[in-house]
This record gives structure tokens, C-alpha cells and sequence, in this order.
């Protein structure tokens, strides 16, 4: 277990200094490209010395590094600056909005789990001919649905014909919980239908080939059944190979997320991203992708001390 | 695959899909020059559910909805070409310069292509809109062309590497081809393998997501129309024309699903090369 | 006892027959060796012995029978207490042969948790035994490491061990030491000759290198294109062989490992 201690901290490492590198790179595109946002604020018919007072308010006269350095401490410590168009400390702004959208992809990810990985288990002895067209035919058919086709015919179906939700007027949890729940569970549905297909057919071709490798031959010579061979030996090593898969899935999900959560109409951090970008909110939009990325990152830190702990042959060599 | 998977000759995914992405491109084509009725007249009556005059239906300012699914396709059809037009030749060109050659600048490229492939494409897409200015089909299509040359360049390296010190390249050199004959005439051919496949798959991840990102209002915007467009509009009368986001979304499916098809046969031929 | 009486395999969509009509019977703690070039149909024989035949891909018949018992016609879930327990078997690479992600401790103890009511406790004491009697240096410490932590030669000294924790009566071995420097490859089969001297264990030694044949079989049969074209003891095959692949077969072995083999 040791290895596995100092793998985690070197990839610990490496994960805070992706993190800088990523951050440091969104911050130095936005800055450049953002131009003057105390004028874009102001509108053209302010003065000079407004824009002037407003830039320093706002801390745009200091050298580029110094802004970078207190903008980090700040993301760090909580205070990710003042958004452009609504004039409040962004993290007010996101947090909320964040945890919601956290969890519609940790919602969606645990369907994709839980139906795909089954599924795709047992679907590699669907061999026949009328299996394999329908097997590649539900694939492709899942692969093709867009999230936001679904979720309108979703909020169509169950929203305005069965009444469960009101697509768009999310109010919360603690106003009203179910229909709350509502939004959340469609839009998981949505957004796992195509990557469930992916899942599967990813899941069913590691398990085939790994279902023709010489140790399941020694595992069937040592009077192992079917369900046993798999559940004790196939599994785990068909699962080394879908677990970083999955780790970019989870990342994924939250990216896909920006168009279910307009869709259904979730104040999630997606849905405010894109009225960010419209609006050219640049300390928004830079928080919120720098935290995306974070996710993204972190999601594949995750399944890499996942495979550690698993793959005894990742481990050797690694201290 | 195992031997009973061979049972399905991988040339019938490839036909169906041909066919349904054929007809549906035929469609198109015809449809840049005639449509039944014309895309952006009113005066067909509003709400009109399907019909044989209309057979998807009219849209709230009584236009009709197939002709407009059309003239909207097209667009979808090429920006998503263009897309990866863009990916795919700049791809081609990183991956197989870095894959041919080697070197410390092969190793620096590949690390920032494999940083890079591991984003979501999709926020690095609206990252690169949001940076041009959203709103434009070709702000879409630089963002997504720009996107999609890592995958494309990694895939041509990986082929590349493994295929530049075959014997016939050997061969090739052997005989005095210059390092652009090799490339051009030996090796690139010789990538179609798992090019093609590739090529596929970017086209689904470019309709999808210029569709993903109309929707959201930050990709083709009126007085263009594309599908995603037309499904953000769609969303909102979805209670009194629900023809129109079905007809709409269901033609984004089909073409998924028919060049999905393509790309699943193609790859199982691939396979079966192996 | 295995017998194997007129073995006839063909492969779905193949003109001719892997194996064509052999018969060949081993004795309770013989050793015997089958010989041949790849494709002469002897991992096919010894394929149908283990019941590792992808029946539905092939059409078969004759008999094999393993002190009585039908191996070839019986049902799976017949067949299934027979594997392990009945016959051990050791394959050629033993890297690939072991599941990467399993402690070989569990790989050596799985024919016991399979075949036997024992506690885990006592599973592990006897397959820690077994990795003693195949020479295993600190079996204690092996027991819980992962195949990639070992050398190809620990790792069949592990599959050896795993073949006969439950003391098989049939221990085939499918070109065991092919995959081995030649050194190993002698200490392997030396070990073999041991476990067969004091275990009693009947082995089928399948092997397309005469000299390991040689050093371990009291007799020979060699296969050619899926027949059984001589058999006899191992040494009157040797110095006085019939027929004519057998003799080209002897006369390409190298002649000083011929002459000090």
C-alpha cells in the first residue's frame, strides 16, 4: 500500500500543478482578449475619469502577474472577484449553482453505471446475426440522440402531458423538493442515454477480448464456470481498461450538462456560463471554466488511484 | 473480435448507412436549390400539424417546417464538413510531420496533445467561441475545426510511428524518395485504415455539437438557421407544435445514426484487416 | 488411467481433420510425451483431454476416458468437477496464463476453492505447501505477490504448483518450458520428474522438442498431420525409429545436444 501512498502524492503533484498551468492559461487568454472591461461596463458615453476610477477599482491598472497571483490566492481563498453584469462576488453567483450542476453529473454518472456496465457484461454473448444488428442498432441509435432532443421531449412528455415537473421553473430543494428532484433525474436521464451506449459498447469489446486471454483459458482448466470466470477474474481486468474511460466520462458530463440545464431550465453553472458568454462576463466565465477544468483534472485523478489500487502492473516501476 | 462477431459481414453496417446518409445528403443538395415550399414564407398558416401538403407541419409564423428542416440541414451539413475539413487537415498534417520525423518535437507536441484531447471539447469549444465572439456559423466552425485537430493529429502519429519503419518505406527510402514522397505516396494512403473511422466519428461530434451550441444561442444565429437553431425554437412551442421539435430533432438523429453506421462498418473492416 | 480411443476433431469450415483417429492410453504414473510440428493436431488432443474444445466450432468423436469417466461427450457442468481436480494443466506462457490483477497465492489456492469445502485457512496452508514442494525459495512471501513481480520461471513453478495443490490424477503440460531460458528449462523438468516420482501423478507432456521429451517420457508418440505415426519407449523410438518424419524429426535436433542430451 505504500506504492500506492507515494503515487498518490506525486500524482497529488501533478494534479496542483496542472491546475496552475491551466489556470494561469485561462486567465492570460481572458485577459487579453476581455480588452477594456471598465469600459465595457460603462458603455461608450462615460468619461475617462470614470473609466479611469472604475479600472481601479476593479484592480485592471496593475501589472499582469500581480493581477494573475491575487486572483489565485482569491479563487483559493474563496473570493473569485466581481462579476461584470451583475456587480456581486462571483462565488456568490456560482456556488449554488455549482453544487446543483455537481450533482445532476454525479447523478447521471451513477446511471451510466449502474445499466451500462451490466449491460455491456452480458451483452458480449449476443453473438447472432438479428442480436448483432440489433445490439449495433441501439448503439448507434443511443450515440445519435442529442441530450437536448431528449430533454424536449422529456419536459413535452412528463413535464406538460404528465404534469411531474415544470420544465423551467426549478425553485429549489427546499421549496419544493420533488418536482426539484424532477429536473435533476431528467436531465441525468438526457445526458446519460448516448454515453450509456458508449459505455456498453466499450464495456462489451474490453470484456471479449479479454475474454479470449490466456489466463481464462487456465481459469476454465481449473473448473471455473462461466459466471465465475467473469466474476472473478474477467471483471476486474475488463474494468482496469473502462475505468479511465469512465474517469473522462465523468468529466464530460459536466461539459454536456451546459445544454440539459438550459433545456429543463436549471440554474445550473452550465446555463450560466452560456449567459456569461453572451453577455461578456469575463470574471464568470473564467471562474467557471477554470473550475470545469478542475473537475475535468480531478475526475481523471480519480480513476488514475483507482487503476493504481486495482493493476498491480501500474504499481511496479512507479517508486 | 471473436470469430462468431464475423458472422455479419461489417460491409452491411457500411451499406445501410450509406444509403439512409446518401438520402439524406441527396435531400440536402436538392433542397439548396429547390424546396417544396419556400423556407421563409409566412403564409402558410401557423401551427399546422402534419399534413401531405406539409408533412412535418408549419412553425408559429405559418412557415413550412420540412423546408425549412432542409435549407436548415444544409447548413448543419456544411459547417460540420467544414469542421472537419479544418480538424481533420490540420490534424493530418501535425500528426504525420510529428509521427514521420520523431523527436523532442514530436515528444513536446504529443504532451499538449494528450493534455489537450483529455479536455471536454465541447467547453474548450465554447472557451474559443466565447474568445472569437459567439454568435457567428464561422466563429462555430473555427472553434470546432480548432478542437477537433488533436484527436486527428493523435490518431495519424500512432500510425505514422508504427508504419514508418515498415519494409516497404525501407524500400521506398532505398530507392531515393524524398521524406515528402514517402509521406504523400506510402505512408498516407496507408492511413486510410483507421483515418476513415475517425473521420466519421469527428462529423457526429461536429453535427452534434453545432447543434449543442445553436441551441444554446451561441453558434448559428437567424438570419441562418441550422437544426439546433430551429430545436431551440421548436423547445418553446413545444406544447402546441410538438411536430415541429420532433420532425427536427429526429432529422439530427438520422444523420447521426446513418453516419454512425458508416463508421461502425468501417471500423469493423478495419478489424478485420488486422 | 486415460484412454483415448479413435479421437476424430474437425474444425467448422475445414477440410481436414486436426486430429484423425488416435488412440493412445496412459498409464497410472506414467509419463508420457506427444511430439509433433505446430499443427500436427497434438494441442488439439490435448485441448479435447482438458475440455477446452470450442465445441460448437467443431465436430468430434471416439472416446476419452479418464479412469472411466467420459471426458469428451459429458456435459459441461459434468466436466467442470473434472477440471482441475482430475486433470491439472500447465500452459506454455505462464506470464499470460496467470490473471495479472489476482495474488497467486488465490490462483495456487483456486482449484481448492473450487473443488473442496476447506476454510480459507486451510486452502492457504495447502497451496503454501504446494509452493513448497515445487522448490518454491519464501513461498510465504510469493503468496502474495502478483504475477508481474516474479520471473517466468517462479511463475510456471507457481502454475505447477496451482495444477497439483489437489493432487490430479492427469497433469497435462502444454508445452511447459518452450517459453523458458534453457537452464530453467531443465530445473522445471527435473521438478516434474520429482512431483511424478513421489506424487504418482500421470503426466502428457506435449512438446515439439524432442530432448525435452526425452529427458522426462518413458515413452513417445509422435503426430503428424493428425495421426499418431509412431509410438514406443522413449529410448527404442530414439535409437532405432521407424518411421521416416520421426527419423528426420531426431536428425534435426543438434547433434551435441543429441550426443550430451
Amino acid at each position: 500500500m505504500n506504492e500506492v501512498l507515494l503515487y498518490v502524492l506525486k500524482r497529488l503533484l501533478i494534479l496542483v500543478l496542472t491546475m496552475i498551468l491551466v489556470s494561469f492559461m485561462t486567465f492570460g487568454a481572458f485577459s487579453l482578449i476581455s480588452g477594456d472591461p471598465a469600459r465595457t461596463i460603462l458603455g461608450t458615453e462615460a468619461t475617462e475619469v470614470q473609466v479611469r476610477s472604475l479600472r481601479h477599482e476593479l484592480g485592471l491598472d496593475r501589472p499582469f502577474m500581480a493581477r494573475y497571483l491575487s486572483w489565485l490566492l482569491g479563487f483559493f481563498s474563496g473570493n473569485l472577484g466581481v462579476s461584470f453584469s451583475y456587480r456581486q462576488p462571483v462565488w456568490e453567483l456560482v456556488g449554488s449553482k455549482l453544487m446543483l450542476s455537481l450533482s445532476m453529473s454525479l447523478l447521471s454518472f451513477l446511471m451510466i453505471i449502474l445499466v451500462a456496465i451490466p449491460l455491456g457484461v452480458f451483452s458480449y454473448k449476443a453473438t447472432g446475426k438479428t442480436m448483432i444488428w440489433l445490439r449495433t442498432i441501439f448503439n448507434q441509435l443511443g450515440m445519435a440522440i442529442p441530450p437536448f432532443f431528449t430533454g424536449i421531449v422529456f419536459s413535452w412528455i412528463f413535464g406538460i402531458l404528465f404534469r411531474l415537473f415544470t420544465p423551467g421553473d426549478f425553485k429549489g430543494f427546499s421549496v419544493s423538493f420533488w418536482p426539484s428532484f424532477m429536473h435533476l433525474f431528467f436531465g441525468a436521464v438526457c445526458l446519460s442515454i448516448p454515453r450509456i451506449a458508449m459505455t456498453i459498447r466499450m464495456m462489451r469489446s474490453t470484456v471479449i477480448s479479454e475474454m479470449n486471454k490466456a489466463y481464462v483459458r487456465t481459469a476454465i482448466s481449473r473448473g471455473n464456470d462461466r459466471r465465475s470466470v467473469l466474476s472473478r477474474h474477467v471483471l476486474k481486468n475488463s474494468l482496469v481498461s473502462v475505468i479511465s474511460f469512465l474517469g473522462q466520462t465523468l468529466a464530460e458530463l459536466v461539459c454536456a450538462g451546459i445544454v440539459v440545464e438550459q433545456v429543463l431550465g436549471i440554474p445550473g453553472v452550465g446555463r450560466f456560463l452560456v449567459t456569461s458568454i453572451l453577455h461578456r462576463d469575463y470574471p464568470v466565465v473564467q471562474t467557471i471554466v477554470v473550475i470545469l477544468t478542475f473537475w475535468v483534472v480531478f475526475a481523471s485523478f480519480i480513476a488514475d488511484i483507482i487503476n493504481q489500487v486495482l493493476d498491480p502492473r501500474l504499481r511496479r516501476g512507479q517508486t | 473480435m471473436t470469430k462468431k462477431d464475423s458472422s455479419i459481414d461489417p460491409k452491411s453496417f457500411l451499406i445501410v448507412g450509406a444509403v439512409i446518409t446518401l438520402l439524406l445528403v441527396l435531400v440536402i443538395i436538392v433542397g439548396m436549390f429547390w424546396t417544396p415550399y419556400s423556407p421563409t414564407a409566412m403564409k402558410y398558416g401557423r401551427f399546422q400539424s402534419p399534413s401531405w401538403n406539409h408533412i412535418f407541419g408549419t412553425d408559429n409564423f405559418g412557415r413550412d417546417i420540412f423546408s425549412r428542416i432542409v435549407k436548415g440541414a444544409g447548413n448543419t451539413l456544411v459547417i460540420a464538413l467544414s469542421t472537419v475539413i479544418i480538424g481533420a487537415a490540420g490534424g493530418i498534417l501535425i500528426g504525420s510531420l510529428t509521427g514521420y520525423f520523431g523527436g523532442a518535437v514530436d515528444v513536446v507536441l504529443m504532451r499538449v496533445n494528450d493534455a489537450l484531447t483529455a479536455f471536454p471539447s465541447f467547453l474548450l469549444a465554447l472557451l474559443i467561441v466565447s474568445l472569437v465572439g459567439p454568435g457567428s456559423k464561422y466563429s462555430v466552425v473555427l472553434a470546432l475545426g480548432l478542437v477537433f485537430i488533436p484527436s486527428f493529429a493523435r490518431v495519424t502519429r500512432s500510425e505514422f510511428a508504427s508504419l514508418r519503419s515498415r519494409n516497404f518505406v525501407t524500400g521506398a527510402r532505398l530507392t531515393g524518395a524524398g521524406h515528402a514522397r514517402i509521406i504523400f505516396v506510402y505512408l498516407l494512403p496507408n492511413t486510410g485504415r483507421v483515418l476513415l473511422p475517425a473521420l466519421t466519428i469527428g462529423f457526429n461530434n461536429a453535427v452534434l455539437a453545432e447543434a449543442s451550441m445553436s441551441f444554446l444561442g451561441i453558434g448559428v444565429t437567424p438570419p441562418d438557421s441550422s437544426l439546433g437553431y430551429m430545436l431551440s425554437e421548436a423547445q418553446s412551442m413545444v406544447s402546441i407544435a410538438p411536430w415541429y421539435a420532433l420532425s427536427t430533432g429526429l432529422s439530427i438523429v438520422l444523420l447521426v445514426f446513418g453516419v454512425g453506421l458508416i463508421g461502425e462498418g468501417l471500423q469493423a473492416r478495419a478489424k478485420e484487416v488486422d | 488411467m486415460l484412454v483415448i480411443n479413435d479421437l476424430h476433431v474437425r474444425f467448422n469450415g475445414r477440410e481436414r481433420e486436426a486430429v484423425g483417429g488416435i488412440s493412445l492410453t496412459i498409464n497410472d504414473g506414467e509419463i508420457v510425451g506427444l511430439v509433433g510440428e505446430s499443427g500436427s493436431g497434438k494441442t488439439v488432443t490435448a485441448m479435447s483431454i482438458a475440455g477446452l474444445l470450442p465445441r460448437r466450432q467443431c465436430t468430434y468423436s471416439g472416446d476419452i476416458l479418464l479412469d472411466g469417466k467420459d471426458l469428451l461427450h459429458a456435459q459441461r457442468s459434468e466436466l467442470r468437477k473434472l477440471h482441475g481436480k482430475e486433470i491439472g494443466v500447465v500452459f506454455q506462457e505462464p506470464m499470460s496464463s496467470m490473471d495479472p490483477l489476482m495474488k497467486i497465492g488465490h490462483q495456487i489456492g483456486e482449484v481448492l476453492r473450487i473443488h473442496t469445502d476447506l476454510s480459507m485457512s486451510q486452502i492457504k496452508e495447502k497451496a503454501l505447501e504446494a509452493m513448497a514442494s515445487v522448490e518454491l525459495q519464501n513461498p510465504e512471501q510469493i503468496y502474495d505477490c502478483y504475477p508481474n513481480e516474479l520471473s517466468g520461471g517462479m511463475l510456471q513453478r507457481c502454475m505447477i504448483a496451482a495444477a497439483i495443490v489437489i493432487e490430479p490424477s492427469l497433469l497435462l503440460l502444454d508445452e511447459p518450458t518452450t517459453a523458458l531460458d534453457v537452464t530453467i528449462q531443465a530445473q522445471i523438468l527435473e521438478l516434474l520428474k520429482k512431483l511424478n516420482a513421489r506424487l504418482g501423478i500421470s503426466m502428457l507432456l506435449i512438446s515439439h522438442n524432442l530432448n525435452v521429451v526425452r529427458k522426462l517420457c518413458s515413452r513417445i508418440a509422435v503426430m503428424k498431420r493428425g495421426l499418431i505415426v509412431e509410438i514406443g519407449d522413449t529410448e527404442s523410438v530414439f535409437l532405432n525409429p521407424q518411421h521416416d518424419y520421426t527419423k528426420a524429426l531426431i536428425k534435426a535436433i543438434p547433434t551435441r545436444e543429441r550426443r550430451f542430451g
